[in-house]
């Protein structure tokens, strides 16, 4: 065997490839950060599931094969098997973690059992406990091959805290606290941790790929002679076959145990590991992404073990039984005389214990924090953190801690346990503890009548089971506890054999430990469930999960108001600054703006916070810090917490009430204002008909009485006589404008006016209108004074119409203007349109009535005479005409200000749209004069 | 070969998709159960490759296929 490369070089090499991890994991950071996000891809997605490969995978494989054959596949066609089921599983999952704001698989199940804080807790633990040594044996591996590839030059490490276990521990640790831990974010997405995992997988599989076709082709000359060389010797024609892995059929089937047992526990710890559930489901940005891992993952699977057996058989020829079997991915390339190739293989591991221990680490870090350090806090210690304002730090220095205390435990283990067997075999050791989560997890997705006690029993009795039947064996095994705890069990009782529970003997370990823990937890978790009842929280929370594809798409958005008799305790003001406390005050203002925060919180505003909490620390810290966060005295935090409860049974069941409730009310509302309307309408044609009553009776009166005297007086002079008969031409005149009026209103209204809308001089209809009413201002001794600019451009319209609107404008002013007032008649030119303005000297028209002086059948002709001058329609005749016509109009103070006291003058205006045909001026018809009057 | 006819909104065809993952996934158990595999462990090589080995490795890929084609023919 050739001597090892430098190790210097070595480590230099090792140190630049994660300083490249650190810049890939900082550039996507800051892609992410700039919204164009490099993880948002399905393929980077599959990757990054790819941490499941650890160096157990990469350099442990090829050890499990050098015993067992092919048995070492069933580690990867358990994950395989899973992600087949992901259009059924993880989709659920993944739609339940993005409503519920899941932060964990702890927070998961605590959140599916009704937010408990036991459970996630409890998870937590067992979690960390099953999974940190499984951290050890990532530093040994590391170590392991750094001294298989330079020959041991460090030399043996003696003292502690300077190996390469302690520095590849310190590096991580860095990189799961910055990339990991650098900031409280609602969401738990770790972008930078993502890209470079990503990277990783890439690394080992490219690097395992390598040295395969290296070790076939290049040492080998191909697979057949390979093969063929193998099969030359017994000892390793057997591990071509089945019996290693699967036994003799004939010797009962025995050993299938442990092919069986391998699969189903590595399909659950593809699931319910801390760091598949963290890449699969917490950093997972889009559930599309999961179609393209369905199968991309498994054939990354199936890509990295493809060199397998054929690395180890070549190993196995070469090196006989001298070398561990774990070593041969490093050892091989360097027996070759491929350095480069062994120090790619090293990266290659590298890249395997580093993203399994970044991702673990943060994970349960998260995990550690959110449900079980902040819980224990917020209840042992409410009024300390109820002082600090901003606990965001608090929070962060828990998580960092706990990544430090991790991977302090994780290397002292590996110190301490050295080549210990509970080291070697604690693979499926953890394996076997996080798939105690599985039956609470799988069957929280689909059973609604799942409860908290029957998900805690099953965890808790799994977990103990566990720890008895593998844990506590592997210990005895390396010597920590007497050996006859395994083959005479504790105090010399048989039946409590570990290996043996109750006397099931001949099972492979892990099979007899699936076998009891299966038993006790979904025993306890079914049964216990079974005889429980839930809670309001714990049923909302259920159906929440089991239905969650049949839920509302509105469930985030928040409500309107909430009603007013809510008998909340709780301000906004508090919710403001238990929400500030964990996100920072930016946060919980953008949450709560515009609320008055001695307001009484609400439901909606409650649950709002709850959410954003539940981001941050999990569901079951969330709960504790609202309960504890209200002013002392206040509300009793249980008071507050079943509050919450009741707000999401109710919000649950009143949602669709709430719906018909609302749209009944606008069906009202809507006929309120219908029948209002009605009755003013009604009131307004009431006074119409006196008003036209009176008008039309007024002139018939004085026509009739002059008429009688007429009749009966013959002998009145001549000059008398005709008189009287001008004054009943007056009248008579006076009453068909009268009923012109009506009759055109009652036609514009019914759309049955004869319009003939061409090009018209409107100087000259303008001077029509004026001729028309002189005789009336002179009549009242009214100045009417014209300012018409000497040519006009044509303009559109219908002559005859436009002559009404101004006739009808200049009589109402002609009415309202007292006598020896001033009436102006101005027209100019702005915008593209004509400005025609009446401005008179009368009282004005105060601002609340500019509106409805145009309205048909209203007038405010009481402000002279006491008495309606007019019939109300000729504005109201005006205003048709002219919006006809394309026109506007309207009225407002005279522009000269008061002309006299209590008298502000008005201006009544319109504008008609000029001519713009081609043809220029004069295209028109010619002008109608359609009245004369004297 | 005619397609069949596309059903009109997606979700009877993610049920379809659903269905048929969850008949991949027996298929796989299935094949991968040690009893049926036991059966591939005779003496011999295909091109060089043990049976046994070629075997569990040419179902695994026939089975990635299979779930890479349900995703794709909806």
């Amino acid at each position: 065997m050739e001597a090892g490369l430098d190790w210097a070089a070595v480590l230099i090499a090792a140190l630049v490839y994660l300083s490249a991890l650190f810049a890939i994991a900082h550039w996507a950071d800051r892609r992410e950060a700039a919204g164009r996000s490099v993880i948002a891809s399905p393929t980077v997605f599959a990757l990054s599931l790819g941490v499941y490969c650890t160096t157990w995978t990469f350099y442990g494989s090829v050890g499990r094969a050098a015993t067992l054959g092919i048995g070492f596949l069933p580690v990867y066609l358990g994950p395989t098997l899973l992600m087949l089921l992901a259009p059924l599983l993880l989709r659920k999952i993944l739609r339940i973690a993005k409503a519920q704001r899941i932060t964990s698989i702890a927070d998961f199940l605590a959140s599916r059992y009704g937010h408990s804080p036991l459970l996630g807790g409890l998870v937590a633990l067992t979690a960390t406990v099953g999974v940190t040594p499984y951290i050890a044996l990532q530093l040994k591996a590391v170590a392991v091959s750094f001294d298989a590839l330079t020959g041991g030059g460090l030399g043996a490490p003696t003292e502690p805290f300077l190996d390469q276990g302690f520095l590849i521990a310190a590096v991580m640790a860095l990189f799961a606290i910055v990339f990991g831990a650098r900031q409280i974010d609602a969401a738990e997405h770790h972008p930078g941790m993502v890209a470079a995992i990503a990277l990783e997988s890439l690394v080992k599989l490219v690097a395992f790929l390598a040295v395969g076709i290296f070790v076939v082709w290049g040492l080998h000359g191909g697979l057949a002679s390979l093969f063929a060389a193998a099969a030359a010797r017994p000892d390793l024609a057997r591990l071509m076959g089945s019996e290693a892995a699967l036994g003799h059929a004939a010797s009962g089937g025995g050993p299938w145990g442990a092919w069986v047992a391998t699969t189903i526990l590595s399909a659950a710890a593809m699931l319910c590991l801390p760091r598949q559930f963290q890449v699969m489901v917490i950093e997972s940005t889009d559930e599309r992404h999961l179609d393209r891992a369905i199968w991309l993952f498994p054939l990354y699977l199936l890509l990295i073990n493809l060199f397998v057996l054929p690395v180890t058989l070549s190993g196995l020829l070469t090196f006989g039984g001298g070398m561990d079997p774990d070593l041969f991915m490093v050892a091989l390339p360097l027996n070759g005389g491929a350095g480069w190739l062994a120090l790619l293989a090293f990266l290659g591991g590298l890249s395997a214990a580093a993203g399994m221990i970044v991702v673990e680490t943060v994970a349960l870090s998260t995990m550690l924090c959110n449900d079980l350090v902040m819980p224990i806090l917020l209840r042992t210690r409410p009024r300390a953190l109820a002082r600090s304002a901003d606990l965001a730090p608090l929070l962060l220095a828990v998580r960092r801690i706990a990544i430090v205390a991790i991977l302090l435990f994780g290397y002292g283990y590996f110190r301490l346990a050295g080549s210990a067997y509970a080291l070697v075999s604690i693979g499926l050791i953890s394996f076997a503890a996080v798939a105690q989560f599985a039956p609470a997890l799988i069957g929280g997705l689909y059973w609604r009548g799942a409860t908290r006690r029957g998900a805690i029993g099953g965890v808790a009795a799994g977990a103990l089971v566990w720890a008895y039947t593998l844990l506590l064996p592997s210990f005895a095994r390396s010597g920590w506890l007497p050996s006859g705890f395994i083959t005479e069990g504790p105090w010399g009782i048989a039946a409590l054999r570990p290996y043996a529970l109750f006397g099931l003997e001949g099972w492979d370990s892990l099979a007899h430990s699936l076998f009891w823990t299966a038993l006790a937890n979904i025993g306890a978790y079914v049964g216990l469930s079974l005889f429980d009842r839930q809670g309001a929280a714990e049923r909302v929370q259920a159906t929440a999960f089991v239905d969650v594809f049949h839920s509302a798409p509105d469930v985030a958005t928040p409500r309107r108001e909430a009603p007013p008799d809510w008998r909340s305790a709780a301000s906004v003001g508090d919710l403001t600054r238990v929400v500030a406390r964990f996100l920072g005050p930016q946060r919980a203002g953008r949450a709560f703006d515009g609320a008055d925060p001695d307001e009484p919180a609400g439901p909606d505003r409650l649950r709002l916070a709850e959410r954003l909490l539940a981001g941050a620390i999990g569901g079951a810290s969330a709960r504790v810090a609202l309960a504890s966060s209200v002013s002392a005295g206040a509300v009793e935090a249980a008071e507050l917490l079943r509050m919450l409860d009741e707000t999401s049974d109710v919000i649950a069941h009143s949602r669709a009430l709430e719906r018909k409730t609302a749209e009944l009310e606008r069906a009202t509302d809507a006929l309120r204002a219908a029948n209002e309307r009605l009755t003013e309408l009604d009131r307004l044609k009431d006074d119409f008909l006196s008003t036209v009553t009176h008008e039309l009776r007024t002139p018939l009166t004085s026509i009739r009485a002059l008429s009688e005297i007429l009749h009966d007086d013959p002998e009145l002079d001549s000059e008398q006589r005709q008189e009287f008969l001008a004054v009943i031409i007056k009248e008579s005149e006076r009453l068909t404008r009268l009923i012109n009026q009506v009759l055109d209103m009652a036609k514009i209204e019914a759309g049955a006016l004869d319009w003939r809308i061409g090009t018209i001089d409107a100087g000259q209809a303008l001077a029509e209108a004026v001729v028309a009413t002189e005789a009336l201002f002179r009549e009242r001794g009214i100045a009417l004074s014209v300012d018409i600019p000497e040519r006009l451009p044509p303009v559109r319209g219908d002559v005859d119409r436009v002559i009404q609107v101004v006739v009808n404008l200049l009589s109402n002013a002609a009415k309202f203007t007292p006598p020896g007032g001033r009436t102006r008649l101005v027209a100019r030119l702005a915008d593209g349109v004509l400005r025609v303005a009446v401005i008179d000297s009368g009282p004005g028209v105060p601002a609340k009535d500019r509106d409805l002086v145009f309205d048909r059948f209203r007038q405010s002709g009481d402000a002279l005479t006491g008495k309606p001058a007019g019939t109300g329609l000729g504005l109201a005749i005006a205003k048709r005409i002219v919006e006809h016509l394309g026109g506007r109009i309207g009225v407002e103070d005279a522009p000269d200000g008061p002309v006299a006291e209590s008298a502000t003058g008005a201006s009544f205006w319109f504008t008609l749209p000029l001519a713009v045909s081609p043809s220029g001026q004069g295209a028109g018809e010619p002008p109608v004069m359609i009245r004369k009057i004297d | 070969m005619s397609a069949p006819e596309p059903i009109p909104g997606h979700e009877p065809g993610s049920a379809r998709y659903r269905d048929r993952m969850i008949g991949l996934f027996l298929l796989a158990a299935a094949l991968f159960s040690p009893p049926l595999l036991g059966l591939f462990s005779v003496k011999g090589t295909i091109l060089g490759v043990p049976i046994l080995y070629g075997w569990v490795f040419g179902i695994w890929a026939a089975v990635i296929a299979l779930a890479a084609l349900a995703g794709r023919a909806r």
